[in-house]
C-alpha cells in the first residue's frame, strides 16, 4: 500500500514538473477559447493509453517493460528501448535546462546558469544512483513539501481573477485535435515509468484513476490561473505565463514581496525528483539490455545530458528542442503500450497471465 | 600442601593483587577457596559455606549442595573466577565447584534516567548490569514470546551481549541477519559506535543504526513495534535496532497525554527539526543573497539591524553557530558546579556584548537562540547532535545560492536520509512489517 502511495506521488510530481513550464504555452497556441477541452481531451487520451499499458503489463505478472521486451527478443528490446533511453537523455537535459532558466529568473538573475545546472544535476544523479527505493521514499517527503506550495499558489492567485477573461467557455468543433501540437502535448503526460517499477508492486487501475483526476485538476489550474489573470490575448505574448501570473499577485498581509519565490522553490523540488526518475529509467533500461553496471550508465549518460544542457544557446531553441523531444516521447507513449498489449494478447492467446496459472 | 589445580590457578593469577586463596577446614579435610577479593564478599561467603556444611554429611555432599557446576576443568575454573565467582577445590584436587558467592555490591541500584526526563511516566531507567536490564524488560513484558539470545563477543574480553525480540512479530529475516552480524563480531566492542559499525558501512554517516534509550517503556514499545532490542553489558542503554527517523519525533511517553496534545508535541518536534536545519541558512540567504523577497518595510528593518556590521552574513552566522555549538559542548564537559558559569558568561557575551560591539546583528542572535532551542526539542541526544551537524552543509549552500541553496540543501538532506537503510529496512519507513504480513 505504501509503495502505491509513493508511486502516486512520483506520478503527480513528474506531471507537475513537465506541466509548469512549457505546457501552458502550448495550450494557448492550440486554441483561443475553451482551453479545458484540450486538457480533458489530452487527459482522456492519456487515460486510454494507461489502460492499454496496464492491460499489456498484466499479461506478464511481476515483470517490467524491459523484461517483457527481452522476452520478445533482444533485437526487440534494442529497437524499441534504446531510442527511448536516448530520447530520455534529451528530455532530461532539456527539462532541467528549462527549469534552470525559470529558477534563475526568479532567484538569481546574475548567476551563470551552469552553476545552477551543475547543482541540480549533481543532486538528481545522486538520487538516481541510490536507486528506486530512495526515489520513492524521498518522493513522499518532496510531495508533502511541494503540494502545500502548489495549493498556496492556486489560492493566493484567486484575488486577481477576472471571470470575463475566459469566456466563451465552449468551442465546437474541436479543431485542435488535428493540430500536430496536440500530439506534442501528449508527450507531457509521462506514465511510461509506471511499467518499469511494476515488478515489485502490482498497480491497480482504479488507484491510478484517482491520481489521474488529481493531475488533470492541477493541469487545469496551471493553465487557467494565467488565463483568469491576464486573458488569452496577453497570455500568448508572455514567455512564462505562470511565473508572470505569480508575480502579479500581491497579498498585503504577507511578509513576502513576491509570490513567485514559492513557485521557484516548488520547481526545484519537482525538477530534482523528475530528473532522478529519468536517469534511473535510463540506468535500468541500459543495464538490462547491454549488461553493464547501471550506475556507470547513469553517470555516463547524465554527463552527456549535462553537456547537451550546457550547449543549448538560447531559450527559443531550447523550447523547440524540448517540443521535438516530447513529440518523440509521445510516439513512444503510443508505441510501447500498444506493442506490449499486442504481444501479450498474442503470446497468451487472450488469457491473462495470472488466470492461466 | 597445595595440589596441581590450585598451583595452576595461583600461577595464572600471580599478577593479580586481589586474588586470594584461603584454606578452610571442612569435615576434617581442607578445602581451598579462591576468587577475587574485589568481586567476592569473603566473610559472608565463608559463613554461607559453613551453614551448608552443617547440613551436609560429607565433603562430597557439600560440593553438590553448594553448586551444580562441579568437577569442571581448569579453564572453566579460571573463567568462573574471572566472572566473579568463588571457586572451591578439595585438598586432593579431585573435586571442585564454582559457587555463586555473595558479591561485592559494585552496581548502583535502579535509578532515574540521566539523559532523558520523561513527564508523567515511569521514571525507572536501565542500569549497568545486563541481567538487571533484561529483567526489567521481562518484568514489564510478561509473555512467552519474548525471546532472549545472549552472546559473548570480543577478542580481549568476552563482553556479554543480549538480543531481545518478540517471536512472531519481528520479521525472521531481520532476526537472522542481525544474529549473523552479531556472531561475526571479531574485534572488541567498547563503544556503541563499534557495535553500530557491525551492522554495515556507515562510518561517515552521522545517523546510527542503533537508537539508544534509557527508558524501559520505550524499549518495550520498540519490541512491540517489531524491532530488536540489544543490551551490552555495562552499558546503561537499550540499543534499539533499527533506528528510524520517527524515533526522533515520536516517543511512547507522548501518548500518556490525550491524542490532540501528543499530536501537538510531535508537531512541535517536527518544527524544531526543520527549523534547526534551515533557519541559519535562511537567515544568510535572505540577508545576503535574496533580500528582495521581503516586503519593503521588512527588508529595511533587516538592513537596519545589520547596519555597521563589518562581517559578511555568512561569516557572522557561521561564527555564531560554531560558538553556540562550542558552548553546548563545554557545558557537557564541565562539572555541574562550574556549568552555570559558562552558561552565564556565554549568555552575556553572545547576547549582549557581541551585539553592542556591532559584531553580529540583533536578528542573528534571535535566530541562533531559536535554533539552539529547536535542536533540543527532538528525542535523544545523538539525534540532536546529528541534526546540528546537518545544518552546516545547508548553510554553505545557502551562502552560495541563496534561497535556491536552502531548498536544494533541504531536499538533498531528505534524499540522503531516504537513502539510508539498515539491513534493508529504510531509515524513513513508518513502521516495520510484522512477520508474515504482506503489504
Amino acid at each position: 500500500m505504501t509503495q502505491r502511495i509513493q508511486i502516486g506521488a512520483v506520478f503527480i510530481i513528474i506531471h507537475l514538473s513537465f506541466g509548469y513550464v512549457v505546457y501552458p504555452n502550448l495550450i494557448y497556441m492550440l486554441t483561443k477559447t475553451a482551453h479545458w477541452e484540450v486538457i480533458i481531451c489530452q487527459g482522456l487520451l492519456q487515460l486510454i493509453l494507461i489502460w492499454i499499458y496496464m492491460k499489456g503489463l498484466n499479461y506478464f505478472p511481476a515483470q517490467n517493460v524491459t523484461d517483457i521486451f527481452l522476452k520478445m527478443g533482444r533485437w526487440a528490446a534494442i529497437i524499441f528501448l534504446t531510442p527511448f533511453a536516448i530520447n530520455l537523455i534529451a528530455l532530461a537535459s532539456l527539462n532541467i535546462r528549462i527549469h534552470t532558466e525559470v529558477i534563475i529568473s526568479i532567484f538569481l538573475p546574475r548567476t551563470p546558469y551552469w552553476a545552477i545546472l551543475i547543482l541540480l544535476f549533481f543532486i538528481s544523479v545522486y538520487t538516481a544512483l541510490k536507486g528506486l527505493g530512495t526515489i520513492l521514499r524521498s518522493a513522499i517527503f518532496i510531495f508533502l513539501f511541494v503540494i502545500p506550495l502548489v495549493v498556496l499558489n492556486i489560492f493566493s492567485s484567486v484575488i486577481n481573477f477576472n471571470i470575463h477573461n475566459v469566456t466563451p467557455g465552449l468551442n465546437f468543433p474541436p479543431k485542435f485535435l488535428l493540430d500536430i501540437k496536440f500530439f506534442y502535448l501528449l508527450g507531457f503526460s509521462s506514465f511510461i515509468f509506471l511499467g518499469f517499477i511494476t515488478s515489485k508492486t502490482k498497480l491497480i487501475f482504479r488507484q491510478l484513476l484517482a491520481v489521474w483526476v488529481i493531475v488533470t485538476v492541477l493541469f487545469l489550474a496551471i493553465v487557467y490561473i494565467p488565463l483568469f489573470i491576464f486573458g488569452q490575448d496577453t497570455v500568448v505574448t508572455l514567455k512564462n505565463p505562470f511565473l508572470e501570473a505569480m508575480d502579479s499577485i500581491d497579498i498585503s498581509w504577507f511578509s513576502f514581496n513576491r509570490q513567485a519565490i514559492f513557485f521557484g522553490v516548488l520547481l526545484v523540488g519537482l525538477v530534482i525528483l523528475t530528473n532522478s526518475v529519468l536517469f534511473w529509467l535510463i540506468g535500468t533500461i541500459m543495464q538490462k539490455i547491454y549488461r553493464w553496471n547501471s550506475s556507470n550508465w547513469i553517470i555516463a549518460f547524465s554527463f552527456i545530458a549535462l553537456l547537451i544542457a550546457l550547449v543549448v544557446p538560447n531559450k527559443s531553441l531550447l523550447e523547440k528542442y524540448f517540443l521535438w523531444s516530447s513529440g518523440a516521447q509521445a510516439l513512444f507513449m503510443i508505441i510501447i503500450p500498444l506493442a506490449l498489449f499486442i504481444y501479450g494478447f498474442w503470446s497468451n492467446g487472450g488469457v491473462r497471465g495470472h488466470e492461466k496459472q | 600442601m597445595r595440589n596441581k589445580i590450585v598451583k595452576e590457578l595461583e600461577t595464572t593469577f600471580s599478577n593479580q593483587g586481589d586474588f586470594f586463596i584461603e584454606e578452610e577446614l571442612v569435615d576434617k579435610t581442607t578445602i581451598f577457596l579462591m576468587g577475587f577479593k574485589t568481586l567476592v564478599d569473603l566473610p559472608k561467603s565463608k559463613l554461607y559455606i559453613q551453614q551448608i556444611e552443617d547440613s551436609s554429611r560429607s565433603a562430597k555432599a557439600l560440593f553438590m549442595n553448594l553448586s551444580n557446576r562441579i568437577n569442571v576443568n581448569t579453564e572453566q575454573l579460571i573463567e568462573g573466577i574471572l566472572e566473579g565467582n568463588l571457586v572451591i577445590v578439595s585438598l586432593d584436587g579431585k573435586q571442585n565447584a564454582v559457587v555463586n558467592p555473595f558479591i561485592q555490591n559494585l552496581r548502583s541500584s535502579v535509578s532515574e534516567p540521566k539523559n532523558e526526563s520523561p513527564i508523567q511516566s515511569s521514571t525507572d531507567a536501565f542500569g549497568d548490569d545486563i541481567n538487571t536490564n533484561v529483567g526489567m524488560i521481562r518484568k514489564r513484558l510478561t509473555t512467552t514470546s519474548l525471546c532472549h539470545c545472549s552472546y559473548q563477543v570480543g577478542e580481549l574480553e568476552k563482553r556479554k551481549l543480549s538480543m531481545l525480540y518478540i517471536e512472531g512479530r519481528t520479521p525472521n529475516a531481520l532476526i537472522e541477519k542481525v544474529e549473523q552480524q552479531l556472531k561475526g563480531i571479531k574485534n572488541d566492542i567498547e563503544t556503541i559506535d563499534e557495535l553500530n559499525l557491525q551492522f554495515g558501512k556507515r562510518r561517515f554517516s552521522p545517523v546510527s543504526h542503533l537508537f539508544a534509550t534509557e527508558l524501559p517503556i520505550s524499549a518495550i514499545h520498540a519490541l512491540k513495534r517489531n524491532k530488536i532490542v540489544l543490551f551490552l553489558d555495562n552499558c546503561p542503554f537499550a540499543l534499539v535496532f533499527p533506528n528510524l527517523l520517527w524515533d526522533m519525533l515520536f516517543s511512547i511517553n507522548d501518548r500518556n497525554f490525550p491524542f490532540i496534545l501528543s499530536f501537538m508535541l510531535r508537531f512541535f518536534r517536527v518544527i524544531g527539526l526543520v527549523a534547526t536545519l534551515i533557519l541559519p541558512a535562511l537567515y544568510v540567504a535572505l540577508v545576503s543573497v535574496n533580500p528582495e523577497v521581503f516586503k519593503l518595510d521588512l527588508a529595511l528593518f533587516v538592513a537596519k539591524s545589520r547596519e555597521g556590521i563589518p562581517l559578511t552574513a555568512f561569516l557572522e552566522t557561521i561564527a555564531m553557530v560554531v560558538l553556540v555549538d562550542l558552548i553546548l559542548e563545554a557545558i557537557v564537559r564541565l562539572p555541574k558546579s562550574v556549568g552555570p558559569a559558562i552558561t552565564m558568561v556565554g549568555g552575556i557575551i553572545l547576547g549582549q556584548a557581541m551585539v553592542e560591539a556591532k559584531l553580529v546583528s540583533n536578528l542573528l542572535v534571535i535566530v541562533i537562540t531559536a535554533v539552539v532551542i529547536a535542536s533540543s526539542s527532538v528525542i535523544g541526544m545523538q539525534n540532536s547532535l546529528y541534526i546540528r551537524l546537518l545544518k552546516y552543509p545547508i548553510l554553505i549552500l545557502a551562502s552560495l545560492f541563496g534561497i535556491l541553496g536552502v531548498c536544494t540543501g533541504f531536499i538533498f538532506t531528505i534524499i540522503y536520509l531516504a537513502s539510508l537503510t539498515s539491513d534493508d529496512i529504510p531509515y524513513m519507513t513508518f513502521r516495520i512489517k510484522k512477520e508474515g504480513e504482506i503489504k
